[in-house]
């Protein structure tokens, strides 16, 4: 093996690296290390002047690898990797020592930060001289996308994908799309009524040549890689034909079986046979099978003989799977309301006039079960008591992030209750009022401006006095608790990920954040991004968001997603799994290790000869090292991760310096 | 005794715990020096191999972190990574080694804090353990003497 | 500089960095009712006033420490986690470590260090509620029967020391007690803030209870005493249970039926102690529940909601002055309202306060308080 000529850079990474690591100690250091022709550092390696230095000594000094040691590789690894591409250089020659990350922020005294420094500098000269050029490929991509979830951020991805020309399905396991905004009676700041705003985009997804809805199903499993996803769709069977049924509604009046109205948030009733609510996508019926008579019990079918001249009930409709070919995906599963009957103390459950932010929604709402009059008990209310932060920033019960719109929307319904209500007496109990967002900060002092009693501090509890409740809190700006009766409660409770999501992002390889909605690929650079290459994010699903951030984000998603379809190539892996056939004594062990079936037994020649040898389809192959630490013979060995390089590695680290 | 300062190899897979022990290092949490960081680019790439030559070469301890359960890049490298690995305490002790110098670990990439606290840990319960004999030099040193 | 750096680990210890000043402890705290406008005791703002001076300064001024009841509603409310009671407790410590004490409180922690029980009585006065029992002691039986200080010396409490003998008897449960050799379990007396004398009664209860080793399990009467042993004696080997735990299981398993009736409509009060600090609700409503003709209802204040009687946290010995209203009469008079003719506790010192509270309010005959204990031996 003819002796590497490696060259070293190290980043000051301005005063980040240098304050904490000696550089020239470093430099001195690298420059006596076995194959070492150049060692220079400079204030920022990454940018343009840094690359060139690495460019301008590849080609003076005849370099052929390179060791950068500034900050993580999952940083600028890309970024290095190109320079030397373009200086002629195959960009898999290339090492990083993260003295950054590893030493010079996490060791505040330098002799250690600078001795640790050596050691992972040591390890990557020592790993560099053994690593071996690699070739890039590519592969054709499904020119395809698939969103999952249909709510705001699922709806807006959608349509941003298929007006760019590539063919979208959009899965969503309920009936309709629509999701919670659909719910919500007024938005604010504006006070636009909801539904009149979403709906034109819900027509929108019925009505586009390259949506297919999928309603009324689930995603339960995914295979592939970016550019080439399988994944299985379960159609649930809603027992009406959705390209049949014209949503007459007379099948309805003969069911006679009554459940709740979820959409209703569970305040009023909705017979078995239903449409989730007059404007919903697809415009048909469904039937709930854990409630009708036939498919519960066998008999009735009266909805059938009623439907006898469309025949669009099916009563023996069966669930069924597809299978479908995407090229990315976006997962917009969006939020469940935090469930109040958490917080016992608040009386949620016990009293039937403490009530969530999401019912007052439905009660509010001309839509809703009291065609927007806001009655209690048939009653109005004349004190209303609003309670923030129910099931936010509280470690206890697990959420200690703040929701983000549970401020401004106790500020719209206060503004509510004040419109329906003139005389109603408001109190706002409030630990802090976030009023971020445009147009948020001036709607919160309109809505004081509506005499409506603020007041710092929160409830600790709720109970009953004579026929009025007392929430009995503290104004924290008085020092003093106050008992403040009500005869209306409304609880802002926050958001939680929706309870589907957990399992899908198994499915998907997605991290969570501790506060457990989906973790994005960077907090700043990559909002939509994920670990999981071609996974995109939009809405809630990635932590809670008011809609203008849900709908800027779902942009965001869909153009991250449109990226490879337009391309149309994807570059696959590149550390793949290479097989020294005259090694392989073809026990099948890494066959079995492999996640992605990418290793088969197979005949391979051998000179003259031929022989039974694991082989790898590099296409497959996605670069976890699985079969390499399975091998007893080596033959195996992982690209870029061999035995040779990684004991190398270990045994530099091992020697002091 | 006090002034041992172990040295443990950590073997981290990319996509969990190597971005977690970055977010350690962008969020400047404080942790003791003795860790080298070796990356994988999963926790499944570890051979057993790898963990006795570390001791051989100079480690006092080795610690091997991935993803939680659940949560593997690729889908289920951990779950062999833990099977494989949880075989090499009784490997160790039937070596003559102490078998608290090897540990596992899940910490995610948003784990930042964890990773710290993980490092910390390691480095005190090796520290207890003491200097690893069965280092080459130190045979080495022993037959010479 | 070494000061404040010991200051900061103390308020991380307490974890009040955390605090976001909402006031749900202060608006959830019982003392909080009762105490006056000019002298509130607001414990919210004890925990900004910790935040922002040293403990040792704050603790001379505040003599209203001695208020609270340590009954947990603030740790319990807090949405982060803090808790604001173990604050009031290590202001305590402070001044029991300097001595500035209120009299009553100073003979309290006096009669431990000298009598092991904080009512200043001899011990040889433990034996005065099992006087004409024949019983086992305690390292002869499997079950050790742990009455606690006040249910021996207290008269009205020594027949619900009675009553807990009763029924394991006619249970057949195999039993014994420590008769003058019982100690007190410390739990006012941490909750006082002298935990130098509770690790010396906790060192000898462990050297106690470990010494026997027949025994498997503790009963206790109090959930003061369970709530200590529980929670705060690492190195107890026997799995200590309130007795509203231990018969619960035996209603569950079938060995103790109720049999005769208790025709009265029972409203049931729950013990902080046991309840709000220890989230046993159930067991004690299962075993009233069990009892046939019983007119169970409940306060609106129950459970986690419940309002506790003043009874703890070393409230047995020092009273509140000028205060509106007791607590407990306040609970009082809501049975009342509610038609109950009969209040249950499960707790001596919830008795002892509701008791005290009928008789003040004149309405003895109207109302009645009875332990559970008391309940179901009348009906098995």
């Amino acid at each position: 093996m003819a002796s590497k000529r490696i060259g070293v850079y190290i980043c000051h990474c301005g005063v980040n690296i240098a304050q904490n690591v000696r550089i020239d100690d470093l430099r001195a250091f690298a420059a006596g290390l076995p194959g070492v022709r150049v060692a220079q550092n400079y204030m920022y390696m990454c940018s343009e002047p840094g690359q060139e230095m690495i460019r301008k000594d590849i080609a003076e000094n005849r370099l052929d690898r390179i060791v950068v040691v500034a900050c993580s590789p999952r940083m600028h690894e890309p970024t290095f990797r190109n320079a030397m591409k373009s200086a002629g250089l195959n960009p898999y020659c290339l090492e990083m020592a993260n003295i950054r990350e590893q030493c010079a922020w996490v060791h505040k005294d330098a002799d250690v930060a600078t001795a640790k420094a050596k050691s992972l500098l040591a390890a990557a000269v020592t790993k560099v001289s053994l690593l071996e050029p690699l070739e890039e490929r590519e592969v054709p991509v499904t020119k395809t996308a698939m969103v999952i979830g249909g709510g705001i951020a699922g709806i807006q991805a959608a349509l941003d994908i298929a007006d760019s020309g590539f063919k979208t399905y959009l899965v969503e396991k309920d009936a309709s799309i629509g999701g919670h905004m659909m719910q919500l009676d007024k938005t604010f700041p504006t006070l636009d009524c909801s539904a009149c705003i979403l709906t034109p985009k819900m027509a929108d997804i019925k009505n586009h040549p390259n949506i297919e809805l999928l309603a009324y199903s689930e995603v339960t499993d995914v295979k592939g890689f970016v550019g080439n996803f399988k994944v299985t769709v379960k159609r649930k069977p809603r027992y009406i034909d959705e390209n049949i049924c014209n949503a007459c509604g007379s099948c309805a009046k003969y069911c006679a079986i009554a459940i709740k109205d979820s959409f209703n948030a569970g305040l009023s009733k909705l017979q078995a046979l239903h449409i989730p609510f007059p404007q919903a996508i697809p415009a048909a019926y469904v039937i709930d099978p854990l409630a009708c008579r036939y498919t519960r019990e066998g008999t009735c079918r009266q909805c059938e003989q009623v439907c006898k001249d469309l025949n669009a009930i099916n009563l023996d409709m069966q669930e069924h799977s597809i299978e479908l070919d995407v090229g990315t995906m976006i997962m917009a599963t969006g939020f469940e309301p935090f469930d109040a009957n958490r917080k016992p103390e608040l009386g949620y459950g016990r009293y039937e006039n403490v009530i969530t932010g999401m019912e007052f929604e439905r009660i509010v709402s001309a839509s809703g079960p009291n065609q927007g009059q806001l009655l209690i008990n048939g009653k109005k209310p004349k004190e209303v008591v609003f309670i923030q932060c129910v099931g936010s920033r509280d470690k206890t019960v697990g959420n200690e992030y703040c929701s983000r719109v549970c401020c401004m929307y106790t500020a719209k319904h206060a503004h509510l209750v004040r419109e329906k209500l003139p005389d109603a007496k408001i109190t706002i109990f409030y630990i802090d009022v976030r009023a971020f967002g445009k147009g948020y900060e001036e709607f919160y002092d309109r809505v004081k401006g509506e005499e409506v009693y603020y007041r710092r501090g929160n409830v600790s509890e709720v109970y009953r006095k004579g026929d009025k409740l007392i929430c009995r809190g503290e104004d924290t700006l008085l020092g003093q608790a106050l008992e403040v009766p009500a005869d209306l409660v409304v609880l802002a409770v926050g958001l939680e990920p929706s309870p589907g999501a957990r399992e899908l992002g198994q499915l998907l390889k997605l991290s969570k954040s501790p506060d457990g909605f989906f973790l994005e690929g960077h907090p700043k650079l990559r909002p939509v991004e994920t670990g999981s290459d071609g996974v995109f994010l939009a809405g809630c699903c990635q932590g809670p968001k008011d809609i203008p951030d849900t709908v800027a984000q779902a942009g965001a998603a869909a153009a991250k997603a449109i990226i490879p379809l337009a391309q149309g190539m994807v570059k696959t892996e590149t550390m793949v799994a290479r097989v020294r056939a005259e090694a392989c004594r073809a026990c099948g062990y890494c066959v079995d290790a492999c996640p992605y079936d990418a290793i088969a037994l197979g005949e391979v020649r051998l000179g003259r000869a031929t022989k039974t040898a694991a082989v790898v389809n590099e296409v497959l192959c996605k670069s976890c090292g699985a079969c390499s630490a399975v091998c007893l013979s080596g033959a195996i060995q992982q690209s870029g991760f061999t035995d040779d390089q990684l004991l190398a590695v270990i045994g530099a680290i091992g020697k002091e310096y | 005794m006090s002034s041992f300062e172990p040295k443990i190899v950590a073997f981290l897979c990319n996509w969990c715990t190597y971005a977690g022990a970055d977010l350690a290092g962008t969020s400047r949490y404080q942790y003791p020096p003795n860790v080298r960081v070796i990356r994988v680019m999963c926790s499944s790439r570890i051979n057993p191999a790898f963990i006795i030559n570390a001791l051989l070469e100079g480690a006092d301890g080795v610690l091997v972190s991935g993803c939680h359960p659940g949560e593997c890049h690729y889908t289920s490298g951990n779950y062999m990574a833990r099977r494989r690995l949880v075989l090499m305490h009784r490997m160790l002790e039937y070596l003559g080694i102490h078998p608290d110098r090897f540990r596992m670990s899940w910490v995610s990439a948003s784990e930042g804090a964890k990773w710290a606290e993980v490092v910390t840990e390691v480095t005190e319960a090796v520290k207890v353990l003491g200097p690893n004999v069965i280092k080459r030099e130190q045979v080495w040193m022993q037959q010479s003497l | 500089m070494q000061d404040a750096y010991e200051r900061c680990v103390y308020l991380e210890r307490l974890g009040l960095f955390g605090c976001v000043q909402c006031g749900k402890c202060t608006a959830g705290c019982p003392i909080n009712y009762v105490t006056t406008q000019e002298e509130p005791f607001n414990i919210r703002r004890l925990v900004y006033d910790v935040l922002n001076a040293p403990g040792e300064e704050l603790a001379s001024e505040k003599h209203f420490l001695w208020q609270c009841t340590t009954c947990g509603t603030c740790s319990l409310r807090c949405p982060k986690d803090i808790k604001p009671r173990d604050v009031v407790m290590n202001l305590r410590s402070i001044l029991v470590e300097d001595g500035t004490l209120p009299p009553a409180i100073r003979d309290v922690l006096k009669s431990i260090s000298i009598n092991y029980n904080p009512w200043s009585l001899g011990k040889e006065k433990r034996a005065e509620w099992y006087k004409g029992l024949e019983l086992k002691d305690a390292s002869e039986a499997e079950l050790c029967l742990y009455v606690g200080c006040t249910p021996a010396f207290d008269s009205r409490l020594q027949k619900l020391a009675r009553s807990a003998v009763a029924i394991l008897q006619k249970l057949g449960i195999d039993f014994g007690i420590f008769g003058t050799e019982e100690i007190c379990c410390g739990n006012e007396i941490r909750r006082l803030g002298d935990t130098w004398s509770f690790d010396a009664l906790r060192e000898a209860n462990t050297e106690l209870f470990n010494g026997c080793e027949n025994i498997r399990q503790v009963m206790t009467l109090s959930p003061h005493c369970w709530n200590t042993f529980r929670n705060e004696y690492p190195g107890l080997k026997a799995e200590v249970l309130h007795y509203s735990i231990f018969l619960a299981r035996q209603l569950a398993s079938g060995a103790l039926k109720p049999a005769k009736e208790f025709a009265k409509r029972v409203v049931y009060h729950d013990p902080c102690f046991l309840g709000k600090q220890n989230e046993i609700y159930d067991e004690p409503r299962a075993l009233l529940k069990s009892i046939p003709g019983i007119d169970f209802v409940e306060f609106d204040r129950n459970r986690e909601n419940s309002l506790c009687c003043e009874g703890g946290g070393g409230r047995m010995w020092i009273e509140i002055e000028h205060a509106p209203e007791r607590l407990a009469n306040i609970r009082v008079r809501d049975a009342v309202e509610m038609g109950a003719d009969v209040i249950a506790v499960a707790c001596p010192f919830c008795l002892l306060t509701l008791e005290d509270a009928v008789k003040a309010m004149d309405l003895e005959g109207k109302v009645q308080v009875m332990d559970i204990l008391e309940i179901i031996n009348t009906t098995i």
